[in-house]
């Protein structure tokens, strides 16, 4: 038998060692008949296990993954492998092709600390010298110990969750995905003055099946989309982008035909023209209506990140950062006004951050963060619940890759909309004496406790006495967490609410990123200092 | 893990047999990313992920696609290569092709791997820890690290016969200590070295300590205009900011900073910036040992961006080069990266400074506007006032608005280069040689009580 990788690799590759990748996907999975269930992943997975148990670990996984990802980039009617603006991407390469990678990672328990090693090549061989190889790096890292890691139990699960979706993206001839975004660039182009014009998709499949020594058999199958497009416009020297994108879904290819991005071609370029041309905002305490387009990446900084318990605790102090947020805060912090209502929520359909399981297989679930304005929640996961005292985990170790080892991600964190009959964006803005419109994502940078946040947009109209007057450019406000939430006035009614997926949270040392979304409806936000960047 | 130039050539003269296009280009990457992370004073992480790729690129005529595959038996690497072909065929003409690079391409021999940076391993980055723990303990101080390890192998070959292969083995040590009471933070680091040897774990952990205790209890004072002194770590950050504008099309087509009056014209050959800014790619760096192989296996050349304030050179991608009659650049503006410096120390900054601000760290460093290349950012783990030649007081943290094309205009003070990583992340290359700098009137736009 084989001892190293090279000389494993030296036979001729997996193929004579193990079913190759082809053999194992020649038919499709789904909840009847669960790839798992007839493949040898139950048996490495057990292996493995048995193994690791053998070494002395007291917790060890196995987490086998298979991922596809494929990126279409159209610029001016032509795909391309420069993409534009970036929708996401999945990381996929640009250009059409797909990306397909296939591995697993190993992480154990041993002597009271964490151990992880990961390979491409799967194979029973490899898997040996994997679950070897990460007891050995638990081992050698109790040397630097201060305290044992301490996991809040999971029941035992076998069960299988794939997104609900309606037809593969990977099934789909390129002709048809490229004719929309083809069709969409050809219709901004008809301005003729758009600089350029540009499309995207990205779809990206997940298939994971998690083994874990409390007793799980966990197989997932996930589908993302992202799509969007761009427009391109100059204006004696002055360059502005309108960007339509319906963000990110966990979906099939159907997300793509329902995001219409053809029909909402002649508006982004006629915007993007009159962006270009627009005079800049003037600098001072103004009135903002959010729409949840813009909303979502405000959540995401400022309430979303500071509520991560592994923040709060240190885990990140070297790279994303603390938290203002402390555990003593819990049930006292009044972190907005009592219209603000937020939730975590991993069941969400089509919420990005949406999974059957966490990583460390712990089920999907829904839980409040902030209640009538209150700090009531955190997200945690099986090694950080015990420092809030709960004894079990709300399901929030993820790992992007099966490269890559789990941590602590977020969930799709939603603001509630407000209550049947509350003000509709009509009636924010006929509430508005000075203020501004917001739309879209643009600029955004937060301090690393998630205190003194600056965000733009992709659009900006000015509202004067009640109506919107005209488009105004050089857009950023400025705020400091709890006041800004402090000074919500209004949220709309629940058929208002929109979630909007991300395009890429990075976090973690080596980085890694995620794709949560976050839902609201718009908001009005009273006195909030605007256009200090451009003052 | 690594993988030898003959293993290499191998795969990738297995996919050119295997392909059948009128031309046929293979990329390949593999090899060892590891990492320890420790925080709360333990470690939280540590890890080896082994991986590797091909990325097939088939054309015919005009037309082009790319897989992706991470699987080396014959099986995945015949489905992926179908799979290029089938969509390639199927895809439009794409009048921005390019005919392959042809061999030969005269690559600088760079030697880039020292074996104890190579076989630097989990236990020596926990002992690393251990030793960074132990003084955090004395100090009284909590520690976050991260030590990460790259032994990576890069290739590209095609079908017109060129093969170029690269490997290089480096490391970083990067701390950030606070005290218990959340008062105080301190941030000190080493990257991209090529020789693990240099990484001083005591010296750093000293210096992060030392800061995290100095930066206690920090007081507000009033956002404005600035003289500020950038340590190497804001300074690279700052640095990079001016490089998204240095390629050629953006600026040709009327989108960035360095576009002309006049569509298709650039800035180039005018002095935007001070006389004290030289910055270079100069490959095979001593010190960096960077990549040798350039744009789709070019050459990659020494490249003189910024000559004392006078913009020289931006990049031309191969086909922008085709298009508009320039030669192709081949490197890209962060590869093997080299500010020149001068000799002023910080300590004798501070000493020359009326009033100012000693700056450890830039976080968050986002785009505001992309013409006049404004961007937003925080300091970060340590900011102080200087006044009269010392620094007086631990400050709260500002929030900056300020664009490079201001700041590389108004420095009045250089130290000597130092490698330091470039990009927010340590974990792709990215280090470059830059010089602390004293800038003056530096915008802080409003105060964080963040520490």
């Amino acid at each position: 038998m084989p001892q190293n990788r090279r000389d494993f690799l030296k036979t001729a590759g997996v193929a004579g060692a193990a079913l190759t990748l082809s053999d194992l996907w020649l038919a499709p999975a789904s909840a009847q008949s669960p790839r798992a269930r007839s493949g040898p992943w139950r048996t490495w997975g057990t292996d493995a296990l048995k193994q690791a148990r053998a070494l002395g670990c007291t917790y060890a996984d196995i987490r086998f993954g298979r991922k596809r990802s494929q990126a279409l980039n159209v610029r001016n009617g032509q795909l391309t492998s420069a993409g534009g603006f970036s929708f996401g991407g999945f990381g996929a390469t640009p250009g059409g092709g797909v990306s397909d990678t296939y591995g697993f990672g190993v992480r154990v328990i041993h002597s009271g600390v964490w151990g992880f090693a990961s390979s491409p090549i799967v194979a029973p061989d490899e898997i040996r010298r994997v679950v070897q190889q990460a007891t050995d790096i638990a081992r050698a890292s109790a040397m630097a110990k201060r305290f044992d890691v301490k996991l809040a139990p999971v029941p035992a699960y076998d069960e299988f969750y794939e997104t609900p979706h309606e037809r593969d993206p990977f099934e789909v001839p390129l002709e048809e995905k490229l004719a929309i975004l083809t069709e969409a660039t050809s219709e901004i182009q008809k301005n003729k003055q758009i600089l350029f014009a540009t499309a995207q998709v990205s779809f990206s499949h997940d298939w994971k099946f998690l083994v874990t020594s409390e007793g799980s058999f966990i197989e997932q199958s996930l589908y993302y989309c992202s799509c969007g497009t761009s427009a391109t416009a100059r204006t004696k020297g002055q360059v502005k982008t309108r960007i339509y994108t319906p963000g990110a879904s966990t979906a099939g290819y159907e997300f793509l035909v329902k995001a219409d991005l053809k029909g909402n071609a002649e508006r982004v370029a006629a915007e993007a023209v009159e962006h270009s041309m627009a005079a800049p905002v003037s600098a001072g305490l103004k009135d903002l209506v959010l729409k949840p387009s813009h909303l979502a990446l405000t959540i995401h900084e400022i309430i979303a990140h500071p509520t991560e318990l592994d923040r709060i605790v240190g885990y990140e102090a070297n790279y994303a950062g603390t938290s203002f947020v402390k555990l003593s805060d819990l049930k006292k912090l009044k972190y907005g006004s009592p219209l603000l209502n937020v939730y975590a929520d991993r069941t969400h359909v089509g919420g990005c951050g949406t999974v059957g399981f966490d990583d460390d297989g712990v089920k999907a679930q829904r839980w409040p963060i902030i209640q009538d304005g209150i700090l009531v929640g955190l997200q945690t996961n099986r090694e950080t619940a015990h420092y809030m005292g709960e004894t079990e985990s709300r399901g929030c170790t993820f790992a992007n890759h099966w490269r890559n080892y789990p941590f602590l991600r977020m969930p799709n964190i939603q603001m509630q909309p407000g209550k049947p009959g509350s003000p509709t964006l009509e009636q924010m803005i006929a509430d508005v004496k000075d203020g501004v419109l917001v739309e879209g994502s643009g600029s955004f940078s937060i301090d690393q406790q998630r205190y003194n946040g600056q965000f733009g947009g992709n659009a900006f109209w000015e509202i004067k006495n009640g109506k919107v007057t005209r488009m105004v450019t050089d857009f950023t406000y400025n705020a400091i967490t709890t006041d800004f939430w402090a000074n919500l006035d209004a949220v709309g009614p629940p058929e208002s609410w929109e979630h909007h997926g991300m395009d890429g949270d990075a976090k973690g040392q080596p980085v890694q990123s995620n794709y949560p979304s976050h839902g609201s409806s718009p908001c009005l936000i009273r006195k909030v200092m605007v256009g200090a960047a451009f003052s | 893990m690594s993988y030898s130039r003959e293993e290499v050539k191998a795969i990738t003269d297995k996919i050119l047999n295997m392909a059948k296009a009128d031309a046929v280009e293979v990329d390949f990457q593999g090899g060892e990313r590891s990492a320890t992370r420790y925080a709360n004073s333990s470690i939280t992480a540590n890890l080896i992920e082994h991986d590797q790729q091909v990325n097939i690129t088939v054309y015919y005529g005009q037309k082009s696609a790319s897989t992706v595959t991470h699987q080396f038996d014959d099986a995945s690497l015949k489905t992926a290569i179908e799979e290029a072909q089938a969509l390639a065929r199927r895809k439009p003409d794409n009048p921005e092709t390019m005919p392959l690079v042809k061999p030969p391409q005269n690559y600088v021999p760079v030697e880039a791997v020292i074996d104890r940076t190579a076989n630097f391993g989990p236990a020596e980055r926990a002992a690393m820890v251990k030793k960074s723990l132990d003084i955090c303990e004395k100090k009284g101080v909590v520690g976050a690290g991260y030590i990460p390890k790259l032994h990576w192998t890069q290739a590209t070959a095609n079908s017109e016969g060129l093969f170029s292969y690269f490997r290089y083995a480096e490391a970083s040590l990067i701390l950030t200590c606070r005290t218990p009471d959340g008062t105080g933070s301190g941030w000190a680091g080493q990257t991209g070295l090529k020789d693990v040897s240099q990484i001083d774990p005591v010296a750093i952990t000293e210096r992060a300590a030392d800061k995290a205790l100095k930066s206690q209890k920090p007081r507000a004072i009033e956002p404005g205009d600035y003289t500020v002194i950038l340590e190497p770590r804001p300074a690279a950050r700052f640095l990079s900011l001016l490089l998204t504008s240095m390629d050629a099309r953006s600026a040709e087509e009327g989108r960035s900073f360095m576009s002309g009056k006049e569509r298709g014209q650039t800035k180039v050959g005018e002095k935007l910036f001070g006389d004290n800014v030289t910055i270079k790619s100069v490959i095979n760096h001593p010190v960096l040992r960077q990549s040798p192989i350039g744009e789709d296996g070019l050459a990659a050349q020494d490249v003189t961006w910024v000559e004392k304030g006078v913009v020289k050179n931006l990049y031309y991608s191969r086909y922008w080069a085709q298009k508009t009659g320039k030669q192709p650049t081949a490197t890209q503006p962060g590869l093997s990266l080299v500010m020149d410096g001068g000799t002023t120390s910080v300590e004798e900054m501070i000493k020359t400074t009326k009033r100012g601000l000693l700056v450890s760290f830039f976080w968050y460093m986002r785009p505001v506007e992309q013409m006049s290349i404004l961007y937003t950012g925080m300091t970060r783990d340590g900011l102080f006032l200087i006044e009269n030649g010392e620094i007086t007081a631990p400050v709260q943290n500002f929030r900056w608005n300020e664009t490079p094309v201001v700041g590389l205009n108004n420095i009045s003070a250089l130290g000597p280069p130092e490698p330091m990583h470039t990009g927010e992340a340590y974990d792709q290359p990215g280090t470059a040689m830059i010089p602390a700098m004293r800038i003056e009137d530096f915008t802080m736009t409003s105060v964080s009580p963040a520490v």
